[in-house]
Protein backbone atom coordinates (compact mmCIF):
# COMPACT_ATOMS: atom_id res chain seq x y z
CA UNK A 1 0.00 0.00 0.00
CA UNK A 2 2.66 2.11 0.72
CA UNK A 3 4.61 1.67 -1.95
CA UNK A 4 1.28 2.26 -3.97
CA UNK A 5 0.76 5.56 -2.30
CA UNK A 6 4.35 6.91 -3.03
CA UNK A 7 4.14 6.07 -6.75
CA UNK A 8 1.24 8.07 -6.60
CA UNK A 9 2.75 10.89 -5.20
CA UNK A 10 5.53 10.48 -7.56
CA UNK A 11 3.28 10.42 -10.60
CA UNK A 12 1.42 13.22 -9.24
CA UNK A 13 4.07 15.70 -8.93
CA UNK A 14 6.15 14.71 -12.44
CA UNK A 15 5.39 16.91 -14.85
CA UNK A 16 4.95 14.61 -17.67
CA UNK A 17 2.74 12.56 -15.76
CA UNK A 18 -0.78 13.78 -17.76
CA UNK A 19 1.14 12.64 -20.95
CA UNK A 20 1.91 9.81 -19.18
CA UNK A 21 -1.47 8.81 -18.85
CA UNK A 22 -3.18 9.67 -21.82
CA UNK A 23 -1.08 7.41 -23.86
CA UNK A 24 -1.78 3.98 -21.62
CA UNK A 25 -6.12 5.25 -22.53
CA UNK A 26 -5.32 5.84 -26.28
CA UNK A 27 -3.91 2.23 -26.02
CA UNK A 28 -7.20 0.75 -24.02
CA UNK A 29 -9.03 2.20 -26.90
CA UNK A 30 -7.30 0.75 -29.70
CA UNK A 31 -7.07 -2.36 -27.29
CA UNK A 32 -11.29 -2.10 -26.64
CA UNK A 33 -11.50 -1.92 -30.82
CA UNK A 34 -9.31 -4.47 -31.44
CA UNK A 35 -11.15 -7.36 -29.01
CA UNK A 36 -14.36 -5.78 -30.77
CA UNK A 37 -12.91 -6.66 -33.84
CA UNK A 38 -12.02 -9.88 -32.61
CA UNK A 39 -15.19 -10.34 -31.65
CA UNK A 40 -16.85 -9.49 -34.55
CA UNK A 41 -14.71 -11.76 -36.57
CA UNK A 42 -15.39 -14.71 -34.62
CA UNK A 43 -19.28 -14.10 -34.93
CA UNK A 44 -18.89 -14.05 -38.27
CA UNK A 45 -16.47 -16.88 -38.87
CA UNK A 46 -18.93 -19.03 -36.73
CA UNK A 47 -22.07 -17.61 -39.07
CA UNK A 48 -19.97 -19.34 -41.73
CA UNK A 49 -19.14 -22.53 -40.19
CA UNK A 50 -21.33 -25.05 -39.76
CA UNK A 51 -21.81 -27.72 -37.43
CA UNK A 52 -22.00 -30.73 -39.83
CA UNK A 53 -18.34 -29.20 -41.25
CA UNK A 54 -16.62 -30.47 -38.39
CA UNK A 55 -14.66 -33.51 -38.07
CA UNK A 56 -15.87 -34.40 -34.12
CA UNK A 57 -19.54 -34.00 -35.47
CA UNK A 58 -18.38 -36.78 -38.74
CA UNK A 59 -16.61 -39.12 -36.44
CA UNK A 60 -19.39 -39.21 -34.11
CA UNK A 61 -21.92 -39.43 -36.83
CA UNK A 62 -19.94 -41.91 -39.20
CA UNK A 63 -19.30 -43.96 -35.72
CA UNK A 64 -23.44 -43.78 -35.02
CA UNK A 65 -24.15 -44.88 -38.02
CA UNK A 66 -21.50 -47.98 -38.63
CA UNK A 67 -22.72 -49.23 -35.10
CA UNK A 68 -26.20 -49.30 -36.10
CA UNK A 69 -24.82 -51.15 -39.40
CA UNK A 70 -22.51 -53.53 -37.61
CA UNK A 71 -26.03 -54.42 -35.68
CA UNK A 72 -28.02 -54.84 -38.44
CA UNK A 73 -25.38 -57.36 -40.20
CA UNK A 74 -25.07 -59.67 -37.49
CA UNK A 75 -28.66 -59.68 -36.33
CA UNK A 76 -29.62 -60.78 -40.09
CA UNK A 77 -29.57 -64.41 -39.37
CA UNK A 78 -32.94 -65.56 -40.60
CA UNK A 79 -33.40 -66.73 -44.08
CA UNK A 80 -36.58 -65.13 -44.90
CA UNK A 81 -35.41 -61.54 -43.67
CA UNK A 82 -32.20 -61.80 -44.92
CA UNK A 83 -32.84 -60.37 -48.06
CA UNK A 84 -34.81 -57.60 -47.18
CA UNK A 85 -32.40 -56.45 -44.26
CA UNK A 86 -29.50 -56.97 -46.66
CA UNK A 87 -30.98 -55.23 -48.91
CA UNK A 88 -31.22 -51.93 -46.40
CA UNK A 89 -27.93 -53.07 -45.16
CA UNK A 90 -26.63 -52.40 -48.52
CA UNK A 91 -28.61 -48.92 -48.95
CA UNK A 92 -27.11 -47.57 -45.68
CA UNK A 93 -24.08 -48.46 -46.52
CA UNK A 94 -23.95 -46.58 -49.75
CA UNK A 95 -25.42 -43.40 -47.94
CA UNK A 96 -22.45 -43.71 -45.37
CA UNK A 97 -19.96 -43.83 -48.41
CA UNK A 98 -21.55 -40.91 -49.71
CA UNK A 99 -21.31 -39.19 -46.35
CA UNK A 100 -17.57 -40.10 -46.23
CA UNK A 101 -17.58 -38.53 -49.68
CA UNK A 102 -19.03 -34.95 -49.05
CA UNK A 103 -17.18 -35.14 -45.64
CA UNK A 104 -13.47 -35.34 -47.41
CA UNK A 105 -12.87 -31.70 -48.27
CA UNK A 106 -12.62 -31.16 -44.35
CA UNK A 107 -11.33 -33.95 -42.84
CA UNK A 108 -7.65 -35.18 -42.38
CA UNK A 109 -5.79 -37.70 -44.15
CA UNK A 110 -6.47 -39.83 -40.93
CA UNK A 111 -9.81 -39.48 -40.75
CA UNK A 112 -10.17 -39.84 -44.49
CA UNK A 113 -8.10 -43.83 -44.14
CA UNK A 114 -9.78 -44.82 -41.04
CA UNK A 115 -12.73 -44.38 -42.26
CA UNK A 116 -12.56 -45.99 -45.41
CA UNK A 117 -11.44 -49.08 -43.59
CA UNK A 118 -14.15 -49.54 -41.49
CA UNK A 119 -15.90 -49.18 -44.68
CA UNK A 120 -14.28 -51.71 -46.31
CA UNK A 121 -14.89 -53.89 -43.42
CA UNK A 122 -18.56 -53.33 -43.38
CA UNK A 123 -18.83 -54.14 -47.32
CA UNK A 124 -16.65 -57.05 -46.67
CA UNK A 125 -18.75 -58.13 -43.63
CA UNK A 126 -22.16 -57.51 -45.78
CA UNK A 127 -21.00 -59.91 -48.40
CA UNK A 128 -19.81 -62.31 -45.96
CA UNK A 129 -23.09 -62.70 -44.55
CA UNK A 130 -24.97 -62.46 -48.23
CA UNK A 131 -23.08 -65.39 -49.11
CA UNK A 132 -23.78 -67.17 -45.86
CA UNK A 133 -27.58 -66.98 -45.83
CA UNK A 134 -28.16 -66.73 -49.26
CA UNK A 135 -25.67 -68.53 -51.40
CA UNK A 136 -25.67 -67.96 -55.14
CA UNK A 137 -27.43 -70.68 -57.05
CA UNK A 138 -25.12 -72.69 -59.33
CA UNK A 139 -25.82 -73.69 -62.90
CA UNK A 140 -29.65 -73.13 -63.31
CA UNK A 141 -30.01 -75.53 -65.87
CA UNK A 142 -29.63 -78.26 -63.56
CA UNK A 143 -33.03 -79.22 -62.99
CA UNK A 144 -33.52 -79.29 -66.81
CA UNK A 145 -30.85 -81.83 -67.42
CA UNK A 146 -32.45 -84.08 -64.60
CA UNK A 147 -35.80 -83.91 -66.12
CA UNK A 148 -34.22 -85.20 -69.44
CA UNK A 149 -32.38 -88.25 -67.69
CA UNK A 150 -35.79 -89.21 -66.45
CA UNK A 151 -36.74 -89.68 -69.84
CA UNK A 152 -36.94 -93.50 -70.86
CA UNK A 153 -35.82 -93.49 -74.46
CA UNK A 154 -32.32 -91.76 -75.56
CA UNK A 155 -33.39 -90.22 -78.66
CA UNK A 156 -29.64 -90.35 -79.73
CA UNK A 157 -29.95 -94.21 -80.34
CA UNK A 158 -32.48 -93.83 -82.98
CA UNK A 159 -31.73 -94.07 -86.58
CA UNK A 160 -33.89 -92.58 -89.63
CA UNK A 161 -35.47 -95.68 -89.92
CA UNK A 162 -37.48 -95.81 -86.66
CA UNK A 163 -38.47 -91.96 -86.35
CA UNK A 164 -38.70 -90.51 -83.12
CA UNK A 165 -42.88 -90.83 -82.15
CA UNK A 166 -42.03 -88.08 -79.28
CA UNK A 167 -43.37 -84.49 -79.53
CA UNK A 168 -40.15 -81.86 -81.52
CA UNK A 169 -40.73 -79.77 -78.32
CA UNK A 170 -38.93 -82.16 -76.14
CA UNK A 171 -36.55 -83.71 -78.65
CA UNK A 172 -32.83 -82.85 -78.23
CA UNK A 173 -31.53 -84.22 -81.23
CA UNK A 174 -34.31 -85.78 -83.14
CA UNK A 175 -32.99 -88.40 -86.16
CA UNK A 176 -36.55 -88.15 -87.89
CA UNK A 177 -35.52 -85.71 -90.18
CA UNK A 178 -31.54 -87.42 -90.39
CA UNK A 179 -30.75 -89.27 -92.93
CA UNK A 180 -27.63 -91.81 -93.32
CA UNK A 181 -25.90 -94.34 -91.80
CA UNK A 182 -24.97 -95.39 -88.41
CA UNK A 183 -23.11 -98.29 -86.55
CA UNK A 184 -22.90 -100.32 -89.92
CA UNK A 185 -19.59 -102.63 -90.86
CA UNK A 186 -18.23 -104.37 -94.02
CA UNK A 187 -21.27 -103.28 -96.37
CA UNK A 188 -22.08 -101.42 -99.47
CA UNK A 189 -24.30 -98.64 -98.40
CA UNK A 190 -26.01 -96.35 -101.01
CA UNK A 191 -28.64 -93.65 -100.88
CA UNK A 192 -30.54 -92.25 -104.08
CA UNK A 193 -30.35 -88.26 -105.14
CA UNK A 194 -34.46 -87.54 -103.51
CA UNK A 195 -33.44 -89.50 -100.33
CA UNK A 196 -30.84 -87.32 -99.61
CA UNK A 197 -31.62 -83.62 -101.79
CA UNK A 198 -30.89 -80.74 -99.54
CA UNK A 199 -31.16 -82.69 -96.06
CA UNK A 200 -28.62 -83.11 -93.79
CA UNK A 201 -26.89 -86.35 -93.80
CA UNK A 202 -25.13 -88.41 -91.19
CA UNK A 203 -22.73 -90.98 -91.56
CA UNK A 204 -21.60 -92.20 -88.12
CA UNK A 205 -19.84 -95.43 -86.72
CA UNK A 206 -18.41 -97.39 -90.02
CA UNK A 207 -16.40 -99.33 -90.35
CA UNK A 208 -14.81 -101.08 -93.87
CA UNK A 209 -17.82 -99.60 -95.63
CA UNK A 210 -17.97 -98.41 -98.92
CA UNK A 211 -20.64 -95.63 -99.16
CA UNK A 212 -21.67 -94.01 -102.35
CA UNK A 213 -24.55 -90.50 -101.87
CA UNK A 214 -25.68 -90.11 -105.62
CA UNK A 215 -26.87 -87.01 -104.52
CA UNK A 216 -26.69 -83.37 -103.01
CA UNK A 217 -27.12 -82.72 -99.30
CA UNK A 218 -27.25 -79.57 -97.68
CA UNK A 219 -24.76 -80.75 -94.94
CA UNK A 220 -22.59 -83.77 -94.93
CA UNK A 221 -21.66 -84.95 -91.37
CA UNK A 222 -19.02 -87.96 -91.53
CA UNK A 223 -18.00 -88.57 -87.95
CA UNK A 224 -16.05 -92.09 -86.25
CA UNK A 225 -15.25 -93.29 -89.63
CA UNK A 226 -12.51 -96.13 -90.09
CA UNK A 227 -11.00 -97.60 -93.07
CA UNK A 228 -13.82 -96.49 -95.49
CA UNK A 229 -14.30 -95.55 -99.08
CA UNK A 230 -16.79 -92.60 -98.85
CA UNK A 231 -18.21 -90.57 -102.28
CA UNK A 232 -21.09 -87.97 -102.03
CA UNK A 233 -22.48 -85.86 -105.08
CA UNK A 234 -22.12 -81.88 -104.36
CA UNK A 235 -22.90 -80.72 -101.16
CA UNK A 236 -24.45 -77.23 -101.08
CA UNK A 237 -22.73 -76.08 -97.67
CA UNK A 238 -20.30 -77.97 -95.19
CA UNK A 239 -19.25 -81.15 -95.36
CA UNK A 240 -17.86 -82.26 -91.49
CA UNK A 241 -15.34 -84.73 -91.31
CA UNK A 242 -14.77 -85.45 -87.07
CA UNK A 243 -12.48 -88.67 -85.73
CA UNK A 244 -12.20 -90.82 -89.20
CA UNK A 245 -9.16 -93.19 -89.51
CA UNK A 246 -7.20 -94.36 -92.70
CA UNK A 247 -10.25 -93.94 -95.33
CA UNK A 248 -10.64 -91.80 -98.54
CA UNK A 249 -13.65 -89.30 -98.70
CA UNK A 250 -14.68 -87.79 -102.42
CA UNK A 251 -16.74 -85.04 -102.55
CA UNK A 252 -17.53 -81.70 -104.05
CA UNK A 253 -18.68 -79.11 -101.33
CA UNK A 254 -18.97 -75.27 -100.17
CA UNK A 255 -16.71 -75.87 -97.27
CA UNK A 256 -14.88 -78.58 -95.77
CA UNK A 257 -14.35 -78.32 -91.90
CA UNK A 258 -12.01 -81.90 -91.18
CA UNK A 259 -11.34 -82.59 -86.93
CA UNK A 260 -9.49 -85.05 -85.40
CA UNK A 261 -8.61 -86.64 -88.26
CA UNK A 262 -5.69 -89.28 -89.73
CA UNK A 263 -4.68 -90.95 -92.33
CA UNK A 264 -7.14 -90.14 -94.75
CA UNK A 265 -7.18 -89.05 -98.28
CA UNK A 266 -9.87 -86.49 -99.50
CA UNK A 267 -10.70 -86.14 -103.52
CA UNK A 268 -11.96 -82.25 -102.95
CA UNK A 269 -13.89 -80.11 -104.92
CA UNK A 270 -14.36 -76.85 -102.66
CA UNK A 271 -15.43 -73.60 -103.79
CA UNK A 272 -14.32 -71.75 -100.51
CA UNK A 273 -12.24 -73.49 -98.55
CA UNK A 274 -10.84 -76.10 -96.41
CA UNK A 275 -9.64 -76.51 -93.03
CA UNK A 276 -8.61 -79.23 -90.64
CA UNK A 277 -8.06 -78.90 -86.83
CA UNK A 278 -6.19 -81.33 -84.69
CA UNK A 279 -5.49 -83.50 -87.83
CA UNK A 280 -2.31 -85.52 -88.92
CA UNK A 281 -1.72 -87.35 -92.16
CA UNK A 282 -4.43 -85.93 -94.18
CA UNK A 283 -3.24 -85.93 -97.70
CA UNK A 284 -5.37 -83.95 -100.61
CA UNK A 285 -6.29 -84.26 -104.40
CA UNK A 286 -8.88 -83.00 -106.39
CA UNK A 287 -11.91 -84.48 -107.08
CA UNK A 288 -12.61 -86.72 -109.76
CA UNK A 289 -15.19 -89.25 -109.46
CA UNK A 290 -18.57 -88.48 -111.54
CA UNK A 291 -21.55 -90.07 -111.97
CA UNK A 292 -24.71 -89.74 -114.57
CA UNK A 293 -26.46 -86.07 -113.81
CA UNK A 294 -23.48 -85.04 -111.52
CA UNK A 295 -24.05 -81.38 -112.90
CA UNK A 296 -27.08 -81.21 -112.67
CA UNK A 297 -26.53 -81.81 -109.41
CA UNK A 298 -23.79 -79.08 -109.10
CA UNK A 299 -26.46 -76.81 -110.28
CA UNK A 300 -28.90 -77.94 -107.30
CA UNK A 301 -25.74 -77.30 -104.94
CA UNK A 302 -25.18 -74.22 -106.18
CA UNK A 303 -21.56 -74.86 -106.75
CA UNK A 304 -19.05 -74.22 -109.65
CA UNK A 305 -17.67 -76.88 -111.15
CA UNK A 306 -14.96 -74.69 -112.59
CA UNK A 307 -13.81 -73.22 -109.33
CA UNK A 308 -11.74 -75.86 -106.78
CA UNK A 309 -9.60 -74.36 -104.34
CA UNK A 310 -8.45 -78.19 -103.17
CA UNK A 311 -4.77 -77.03 -102.69
CA UNK A 312 -6.06 -74.09 -100.11
CA UNK A 313 -6.11 -75.43 -96.58
CA UNK A 314 -6.09 -73.54 -93.53
CA UNK A 315 -4.93 -75.36 -90.84
CA UNK A 316 -6.02 -74.02 -87.31
CA UNK A 317 -3.20 -75.58 -85.69
CA UNK A 318 -0.64 -73.89 -87.96
CA UNK A 319 -0.89 -70.45 -87.25
CA UNK A 320 2.67 -69.54 -88.69
CA UNK A 321 2.32 -67.79 -91.87
CA UNK A 322 5.04 -68.33 -94.56
CA UNK A 323 5.91 -72.11 -93.44
CA UNK A 324 3.37 -75.15 -94.44
CA UNK A 325 1.58 -77.10 -92.23
CA UNK A 326 3.21 -80.31 -91.45
CA UNK A 327 -0.29 -81.62 -91.19
CA UNK A 328 -1.73 -81.69 -94.75
CA UNK A 329 0.27 -83.05 -97.78
CA UNK A 330 -0.96 -83.11 -101.18
CA UNK A 331 -1.46 -86.66 -102.99
CA UNK A 332 1.26 -86.84 -105.75
CA UNK A 333 0.07 -87.17 -109.28
CA UNK A 334 1.17 -90.59 -109.78
CA UNK A 335 -0.54 -92.26 -106.46
CA UNK A 336 -3.61 -90.53 -107.18
CA UNK A 337 -7.18 -92.66 -107.83
CA UNK A 338 -8.48 -91.57 -111.50
CA UNK A 339 -11.27 -94.42 -111.12
CA UNK A 340 -13.59 -95.72 -108.98
CA UNK A 341 -15.19 -99.33 -108.26
CA UNK A 342 -18.90 -99.15 -109.76
CA UNK A 343 -20.80 -99.55 -106.48
CA UNK A 344 -24.15 -99.40 -106.77
CA UNK A 345 -25.51 -96.89 -109.68
CA UNK A 346 -27.28 -93.66 -109.79
CA UNK A 347 -31.06 -93.75 -110.54
CA UNK A 348 -32.09 -92.54 -113.32
CA UNK A 349 -32.81 -88.46 -113.17
CA UNK A 350 -36.56 -87.74 -114.31
CA UNK B 1 -22.48 -37.94 -61.09
CA UNK B 2 -20.22 -41.67 -60.77
CA UNK B 3 -17.95 -42.76 -63.31
CA UNK B 4 -20.82 -45.29 -65.29
CA UNK B 5 -22.97 -41.76 -65.98
CA UNK B 6 -19.94 -40.36 -67.18
CA UNK B 7 -18.90 -43.69 -69.67
CA UNK B 8 -22.74 -43.60 -70.56
CA UNK B 9 -22.27 -40.14 -71.93
CA UNK B 10 -19.34 -40.41 -73.68
CA UNK B 11 -20.89 -43.42 -75.36
CA UNK B 12 -23.85 -41.36 -76.46
CA UNK B 13 -21.90 -38.68 -78.21
CA UNK B 14 -20.63 -41.00 -80.55
CA UNK B 15 -23.75 -43.73 -80.52
CA UNK B 16 -21.52 -46.79 -80.78
CA UNK B 17 -22.49 -50.16 -80.06
CA UNK B 18 -20.06 -53.13 -79.61
CA UNK B 19 -21.82 -56.28 -80.77
CA UNK B 20 -19.85 -59.96 -80.71
CA UNK B 21 -21.24 -62.73 -82.90
CA UNK B 22 -20.28 -66.31 -81.88
CA UNK B 23 -21.89 -69.72 -81.93
CA UNK B 24 -20.64 -73.33 -83.35
CA UNK B 25 -18.51 -73.74 -86.37
CA UNK B 26 -20.62 -73.78 -89.67
CA UNK B 27 -24.02 -71.64 -87.83
CA UNK B 28 -22.67 -69.11 -90.28
CA UNK B 29 -21.42 -66.22 -88.31
CA UNK B 30 -19.69 -64.76 -91.43
CA UNK B 31 -22.33 -65.08 -93.53
CA UNK B 32 -24.43 -63.22 -91.69
CA UNK B 33 -22.23 -60.35 -91.35
CA UNK B 34 -21.70 -60.34 -94.36
CA UNK B 35 -25.32 -60.67 -96.23
CA UNK B 36 -25.87 -57.72 -93.64
CA UNK B 37 -23.46 -55.67 -94.95
CA UNK B 38 -24.11 -55.92 -98.71
CA UNK B 39 -21.25 -58.27 -99.43
CA UNK B 40 -21.01 -61.00 -101.24
CA UNK B 41 -21.91 -64.22 -99.36
CA UNK B 42 -20.63 -67.33 -101.93
CA UNK B 43 -16.83 -67.28 -101.68
CA UNK B 44 -17.35 -67.21 -97.20
CA UNK B 45 -14.26 -70.01 -96.11
CA UNK B 46 -14.20 -71.34 -92.67
CA UNK B 47 -13.01 -68.27 -90.63
CA UNK B 48 -9.58 -68.18 -89.27
CA UNK B 49 -9.55 -65.88 -86.41
CA UNK B 50 -11.98 -63.44 -86.69
CA UNK B 51 -13.52 -60.36 -88.77
CA UNK B 52 -13.93 -57.27 -87.62
CA UNK B 53 -16.75 -54.78 -89.39
CA UNK B 54 -17.93 -51.24 -88.33
CA UNK B 55 -20.79 -50.20 -90.06
CA UNK B 56 -23.73 -47.67 -89.79
CA UNK B 57 -27.00 -48.69 -89.14
CA UNK B 58 -30.35 -46.56 -87.84
CA UNK B 59 -27.50 -43.88 -87.08
CA UNK B 60 -25.65 -46.09 -84.83
CA UNK B 61 -22.12 -46.88 -85.30
CA UNK B 62 -21.69 -50.62 -84.98
CA UNK B 63 -18.37 -52.52 -84.09
CA UNK B 64 -19.43 -56.31 -85.06
CA UNK B 65 -16.89 -59.02 -84.07
CA UNK B 66 -16.94 -62.01 -86.07
CA UNK B 67 -14.94 -64.50 -83.80
CA UNK B 68 -13.90 -67.87 -85.53
CA UNK B 69 -14.31 -71.24 -83.54
CA UNK B 70 -10.82 -72.83 -83.65
CA UNK B 71 -9.48 -74.48 -80.55
CA UNK B 72 -6.28 -72.23 -79.94
CA UNK B 73 -8.09 -69.28 -80.36
CA UNK B 74 -11.08 -69.77 -77.91
CA UNK B 75 -9.08 -69.18 -75.15
CA UNK B 76 -9.05 -65.08 -76.19
CA UNK B 77 -12.44 -65.09 -76.43
CA UNK B 78 -12.50 -63.85 -73.26
CA UNK B 79 -10.88 -60.78 -74.46
CA UNK B 80 -13.81 -59.90 -77.27
CA UNK B 81 -15.95 -60.13 -73.87
CA UNK B 82 -14.97 -57.07 -72.30
CA UNK B 83 -17.68 -54.27 -73.17
CA UNK B 84 -20.07 -55.86 -75.35
CA UNK B 85 -23.21 -54.53 -75.62
CA UNK B 86 -24.73 -57.17 -77.57
CA UNK B 87 -24.21 -60.90 -78.03
CA UNK B 88 -25.54 -62.57 -81.31
CA UNK B 89 -25.70 -66.07 -80.92
CA UNK B 90 -25.99 -68.45 -84.60
CA UNK B 91 -27.61 -71.20 -84.33
CA UNK B 92 -27.65 -73.71 -87.30
CA UNK B 93 -31.17 -74.79 -87.02
CA UNK B 94 -30.25 -77.46 -89.40
CA UNK B 95 -27.52 -79.04 -87.24
CA UNK B 96 -29.68 -81.02 -84.80
CA UNK B 97 -26.88 -83.27 -83.76
CA UNK B 98 -24.87 -80.59 -82.60
CA UNK B 99 -27.99 -78.29 -80.82
CA UNK B 100 -27.20 -80.16 -77.59
CA UNK B 101 -23.72 -78.53 -77.81
CA UNK B 102 -25.01 -75.52 -78.58
CA UNK B 103 -27.03 -75.26 -75.57
CA UNK B 104 -24.38 -76.05 -73.56
CA UNK B 105 -21.68 -73.45 -75.18
CA UNK B 106 -23.97 -70.68 -74.74
CA UNK B 107 -24.95 -71.60 -71.50
CA UNK B 108 -21.45 -71.23 -70.45
CA UNK B 109 -21.63 -68.09 -72.00
CA UNK B 110 -23.56 -66.54 -70.47
CA UNK B 111 -22.42 -67.50 -66.81
CA UNK B 112 -19.10 -65.14 -67.99
CA UNK B 113 -19.62 -62.20 -65.71
CA UNK B 114 -17.88 -59.96 -68.21
CA UNK B 115 -21.00 -60.50 -71.05
CA UNK B 116 -23.04 -59.63 -67.77
CA UNK B 117 -24.60 -56.90 -69.18
CA UNK B 118 -25.22 -57.87 -72.59
CA UNK B 119 -27.94 -58.42 -74.83
CA UNK B 120 -28.77 -61.64 -76.49
CA UNK B 121 -29.73 -62.34 -79.55
CA UNK B 122 -30.46 -65.63 -81.12
CA UNK B 123 -30.37 -66.23 -84.85
CA UNK B 124 -32.45 -69.83 -85.52
CA UNK B 125 -30.26 -69.71 -88.69
CA UNK B 126 -30.54 -71.43 -91.98
CA UNK B 127 -34.40 -71.40 -91.86
CA UNK B 128 -34.77 -71.94 -95.73
CA UNK B 129 -33.11 -75.74 -95.56
CA UNK B 130 -36.10 -77.91 -95.29
CA UNK B 131 -34.84 -79.91 -92.33
CA UNK B 132 -34.40 -76.98 -90.03
CA UNK B 133 -36.11 -76.91 -86.72
CA UNK B 134 -38.39 -74.15 -86.32
CA UNK B 135 -37.49 -70.74 -84.39
CA UNK B 136 -39.71 -72.02 -81.42
CA UNK B 137 -38.10 -75.56 -81.41
CA UNK B 138 -34.62 -73.83 -81.59
CA UNK B 139 -35.97 -71.91 -78.24
CA UNK B 140 -37.28 -74.96 -76.31
CA UNK B 141 -34.76 -76.93 -77.26
CA UNK B 142 -31.52 -74.55 -76.20
CA UNK B 143 -33.58 -73.54 -73.28
CA UNK B 144 -34.27 -69.88 -73.62
CA UNK B 145 -37.17 -69.12 -70.92
CA UNK B 146 -35.21 -70.41 -68.48
CA UNK B 147 -32.52 -67.38 -69.05
CA UNK B 148 -33.26 -64.67 -66.62
CA UNK B 149 -29.99 -63.03 -66.77
CA UNK B 150 -29.92 -61.51 -69.74
CA UNK B 151 -32.40 -59.59 -72.14
CA UNK B 152 -33.25 -62.28 -74.78
CA UNK B 153 -35.04 -62.48 -77.81
CA UNK B 154 -34.72 -64.95 -81.21
CA UNK B 155 -35.30 -64.26 -84.17
CA UNK B 156 -35.48 -67.10 -87.13
CA UNK B 157 -33.91 -66.31 -90.01
CA UNK B 158 -31.69 -66.97 -93.29
CA UNK B 159 -28.25 -65.64 -94.05
CA UNK B 160 -28.79 -67.13 -97.80
CA UNK B 161 -31.92 -65.16 -98.51
CA UNK B 162 -31.24 -62.40 -95.91
CA UNK B 163 -34.50 -63.39 -94.49
CA UNK B 164 -35.18 -61.32 -90.78
CA UNK B 165 -31.70 -60.01 -90.32
CA UNK B 166 -32.84 -56.61 -90.20
CA UNK B 167 -35.46 -57.20 -88.00
CA UNK B 168 -33.28 -59.17 -85.47
CA UNK B 169 -30.70 -56.39 -85.52
CA UNK B 170 -33.49 -53.86 -85.15
CA UNK B 171 -34.61 -55.42 -81.95
CA UNK B 172 -31.21 -55.94 -80.26
CA UNK B 173 -30.34 -52.20 -81.04
CA UNK B 174 -33.58 -50.81 -79.86
CA UNK B 175 -32.89 -52.85 -76.68
CA UNK B 176 -29.30 -51.75 -75.92
CA UNK B 177 -30.33 -48.69 -76.79
CA UNK B 178 -33.03 -48.16 -74.21
CA UNK B 179 -30.31 -49.18 -71.61
CA UNK B 180 -26.89 -47.72 -72.26
CA UNK B 181 -28.30 -44.36 -73.89
CA UNK B 182 -29.57 -42.13 -71.02
CA UNK B 183 -32.62 -40.25 -72.39
CA UNK B 184 -31.95 -36.73 -71.64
Amino acid sequence: MAALGVEMNVAQDDGETNTAVKVPESVLRRDQARLEEAERRRDVKQSQTVTEEKSDFFTSTFNAEKTQLEEMISSCNDREKAAKTLEEATVKFQQLQKFLNDSVRFLTQYEIRQAQESLQKLQSSITDKREEILPKKKFAFRSRNTSKQQQPTPIQQQTADKPAPGSVGTVVVDAADQCGFSNVDNQVLVRQAEEIQQRDVLLSHLTHCKVRLYGCPSTLHIKNIRSCEIMCGPVSSSVFVDQCTDSTLVFPCQQLRTHNTTATRVYLHVTSRAIIEDCQGVSFAPFTWTYPGILDHFKVAGLSPDRNNWTEVDDFNWLAAGTPSPNWTVIPESERICSWDFVGTAAEQS
Amino acid sequence: MGLLTILKKMKHKEREMRLLMLGLDNAGKTTILKKFNGEDVSTISPTLGFNIKTLEHRGFKLNIWDVGGQKPLRSYWRNYFESTDGLVWVVDSADRLRLDDCRKELNALLLEERLAGATLLVFANKQDLPGALSKDGIREVLALDDIKTHHWCIVGCSAVTGENLLSGVDWLLDDIAARIFTTD
